[in-house]
């Protein structure tokens, strides 16, 4: 068996996009359709459009703004509910089963019960993007936290570190770092779809409001040249995460 | 033992050459690995393979069972050229090499299976060499409940199964702990003194280089060659008495070591400079 | 030091849902029981539903769409993650769009199904088919290409053909990843049925959870958001204890 290399893989992706493109044109070109298949130059055409009025930048800020309260607000909920969970039993027993349950529910069917309780502003819109994403954190957390690196932790007691914070903050959490990067990837994937959900069921707004938005005006070009920023962002969201990840070899 | 030189070696190594490409791509620099090994192994001998790491001692191993093949180079197997793996040779390998999926009676007859021999005549040759290497009470268990030991004695009961009478051991005992690995010493030279096959036996561990061979093949790295070929002279069989205490036994580690050693501090001041 | 969180306890659990419900109960009831619908009110608004009949017929709906593109799902994934896996520049371009698809997050791409599919069951079933498929085919196609190096060298130095290969190495090597591509498809089933009962028809468990929105009943939400944690429980835990089963599998 032969090995392909890196560079062979770049080329036949390449190839493969030219390939893509030039189908997906020629084929809209021939069925005329506009509703159910733009063509990629229509697409593109709509998206500079986007662009150029400053539609698109403007949906990507409120979506991104979104994205990082919400992340923010998960990461430290996830934090000390993890830590919690981790080094308590009867904390562990008694917050376990609920988050469990959420983590096997899916987000869109709280939405509803987040815009009758907490209305459709942008608290309501952070909170859903909270339950979508506090969950991995804090099962990452509480893992991480859980492999108890004793070795370590004997280490730095015998070079005179002293108290279970300063053990907690020196040693436990960097050696769970890998564990808790690799929550919050899966957490910043979530808190995309999260993002989404609430600005598409809730009031309309940022990106998912505006492929909702020219959805429902059935400007298929639009959603389309909406939807790839957004993808693109989830990817590149997960992309750099994972690539810190990968930076920290003490795995 | 005067005519077992006449007889026909069991293998015979000819200017065995290779290289490796350092990376992936096409303009790559290349390595040698191994230049102009020559090396003839009689039946029923046993050899051990001994080199500072990165002597292309596992390479030649390799290139002996046809995982790998020569740049350059002929491996001759009993008169005939090979270049694809055959029944005559059985490979135990560092890692083990069970399959996960099936148990240990499975992974023994895997070979057998291989080859369509009937199934009970299969299970039949297996059952006779778990039982040898001690694994009858655990035919039925799966690799993962293993302790390492047990695995490998898995992996040499896979070997003997085969009815091979050359066995290629690429460092079979170096993943298992060091008492342990002193009973499968001793196991597998019982073995080797009431069958005689032929062995190759790849190791870096000095004490069983030479506790376990009729030869000590040492190599030397950058490019990977065959320095010496040191007889050992001891009384077979050796678990019968200390040989660690035999003088021989400590000539041949003593020349062994001081050899090695200078490699080793060459290799060191290389890689400082 | 560490709690000891192996041995477990039914006292706390119960503890802590008696102390959740009744804090619930009382502080809901004192405000407003029809919006912060306390466990009392969820528990008649259950026992409705399900004497009328709604939540099973709605079950039933939902059941019926989530099953049938899993099976689908499950048909076209696997088959075609063994494509991608052995045939590997079919997979090289392919694996960056399958990412970017699965990667997207699906509410947004509901205006798309609607143009392509309608609102009915085939957009459904589409909803849940497609990016089930997706994870069970790029799972497969990851445990085809993974195939532990040093087990295929064993079975070339006994010389195994290419048929025993495949069916000795290749396949059993993969099946850990099949699995858990299996489990993943499940989520993303369960996800997909419930965000085309809420966006396109308002049908099934999705459906129910629609209608109490627009009625403002949180309790009749809240029942079937509970049908729906439970069923979904049920099927991922069951593929997970599946997954574990082959976790020896992947060996060291």
């Amino acid at each position: 068996m032969k090995k392909r290399t890196k560079s062979d893989i770049r080329r036949d992706q390449l190839i493969g996009l030219a390939v893509f493109l030039a189908a997906w044109e020629i084929t809209a070109q021939i069925m005329g359709n506009k509703l159910v298949l733009p063509a990629i130059s229509q697409i593109f055409a709509a998206l500079w459009d986007l662009i150029s009025s400053g539609e698109l930048i403007l949906a990507l800020g409120e979506s991104i703004w979104l994205l990082i309260v919400g992340l923010t607000i998960s990461t430290i909920i996830g934090f000390i509910l993890g830590a919690l969970v981790a080094r308590s039993r009867t904390a562990y027993w008694m917050l376990n089963p609920y988050f469990s349950a959420l983590f096997a529910t899916p987000t869109i069917a709280l939405v509803p019960l987040v815009l009758v309780w907490f209305g459709f502003g942008f608290p309501g819109r952070v909170i859903v993007v909270v339950l979508a994403a506090v969950v991995p954190i804090m099962f990452s957390v509480a893992s991480g936290l859980r492999d108890d690196p004793k070795d370590l932790v004997d280490v730095a007691r015998s070079f005179g570190v002293k108290g279970e914070l300063a053990l907690l903050y020196r040693v436990r959490v960097r050696a769970a770092l890998p564990v808790l990067l690799a929550g919050l990837r899966l957490a910043a994937g979530r808190a995309v779809v999260g993002m989404a959900v609430a600005e598409t069921y809730l009031r309309l707004g940022g990106i998912g409001g505006l492929i909702k938005a020219y959805g429902s005006m059935f400007q298929t070009d639009y959603v389309f040249a909406a939807i790839l920023p957004l993808s693109l962002l989830g990817i590149t969201i997960v992309s750099i995460i994972g690539r810190i990840e990968r930076k920290l070899h003490w795995t | 033992m005067k005519d077992t030189m006449l007889e026909t070696p069991a293998i015979e190594l000819k200017g065995i050459r290779k290289t490796f490409k350092l990376s992936d791509s096409r303009d790559a620099d290349t390595v040698l690995a191994l230049d102009d090994v020559n090396l003839s192994i009689r039946k029923g001998e046993f050899l051990t393979i001994i080199g500072p790491s990165g002597c292309g001692k596992t390479t030649l191993l390799r290139i002996i069972a046809s995982l790998e093949e020569a740049d350059e180079g002929e491996v001759i197997v009993d008169g005939e050229p090979v270049t694809e793996p055959g029944t005559r040779r059985a490979m135990v390998f560092q890692t083990f090499g069970l399959f996960p999926w099936k148990t240990v009676i499975e992974n023994v007859t895997f070979p057998l299976m291989i080859r369509n021999f009937p199934a009970d005549e299969a299970r039949n040759t297996a059952m006779r060499h778990i039982k040898r290497v001690g694994l009858e009470k655990f035919v039925d268990a799966y690799p993962h409940q293993l302790s390492g030991g047990m695995q490998q004695r898995v992996g040499l009961a896979r070997a003997l199964s085969t009815g091979a009478d050359i066995l290629l051991m690429d460092e079979p005992f170096g993943a298992i702990d060091a008492q342990t690995r002193e009973l499968m010493q001793e196991e597998l030279l019982r073995i080797w003194e009431e069958e005689r096959k032929t062995v190759i036996f790849i190791t870096h561990d000095l004490d069983e280089a030479v506790l376990l061979a009729d030869r000590v093949l040492l190599m030397s790295r950058g490019p990977g060659k065959v320095r010496e070929i040191i007889p050992v002279d001891l009384p077979h069989p050796r678990f019968d008495y200390d040989v660690r205490a035999h003088e021989n036994f400590a000539k041949v580690r003593g020349h062994i070591w001081h050899q090695l050693r200078n490699d080793l501090v060459q290799q060191r001041e290389e890689e400082v400079s | 030091m560490l709690a000891n969180l192996k041995k477990p306890s039914i006292w706390l659990p119960l503890l802590s849902l008696v102390i959740v419900f009744g804090g619930w109960e009382i502080v809901g009831r004192s405000i407003n029981p029809l919006l912060f619908a306390p466990p009392s009110v969820v528990a008649a608004q259950f026992s409705e539903l399900v004497t009328s009949g709604e939540l099973a017929e709605a079950a039933q709906i939902t059941m019926k769409a989530l099953f049938l593109g899993y099976a689908l799902a499950v048909l076209a994934g696997i088959p075609f993650g063994i494509v991608m896996g052995a045939w590997d520049r079919f997979g090289d371009i392919l694996q960056p769009y399958l990412y970017a698809i699965f990667a997207t997050p699906r509410v947004v791409v509901v205006p798309l199904i609607v143009v392509w599919f309608g609102i009915g069951f085939e957009a459904r079933l589409f909803l849940v088919f497609f990016w089930s498929a997706i994870a069970i085919s790029v799972n497969t196609a990851q445990g085809v290409r993974h195939a532990r190096p040093d087990l295929v060298e064993v079975a070339h130095s006994f010389q195994a053909s290419r048929l025993q290969m495949a069916r000795h190495v290749l396949i059993p090597g993969a099946i850990p990843f099949v699995v858990a591509g299996l489990r993943i498809g499940a989520e993303r089933a369960i996800v997909g049925v419930i965000i085309g009962e809420m966006f396109l028809q308002i049908v099934g468990l999705g459906g129910v959870i629609a209608s109490g929105s627009s009625e403002l009943l949180p309790a009749k939400m809240l029942c079937a958001v509970a049908v729906i944690a439970v069923m979904g429980t049920i099927i991922v835990t069951a593929l997970d204890m599946l997954e574990r089963r082959f976790q020896s599998w992947k060996g060291a």
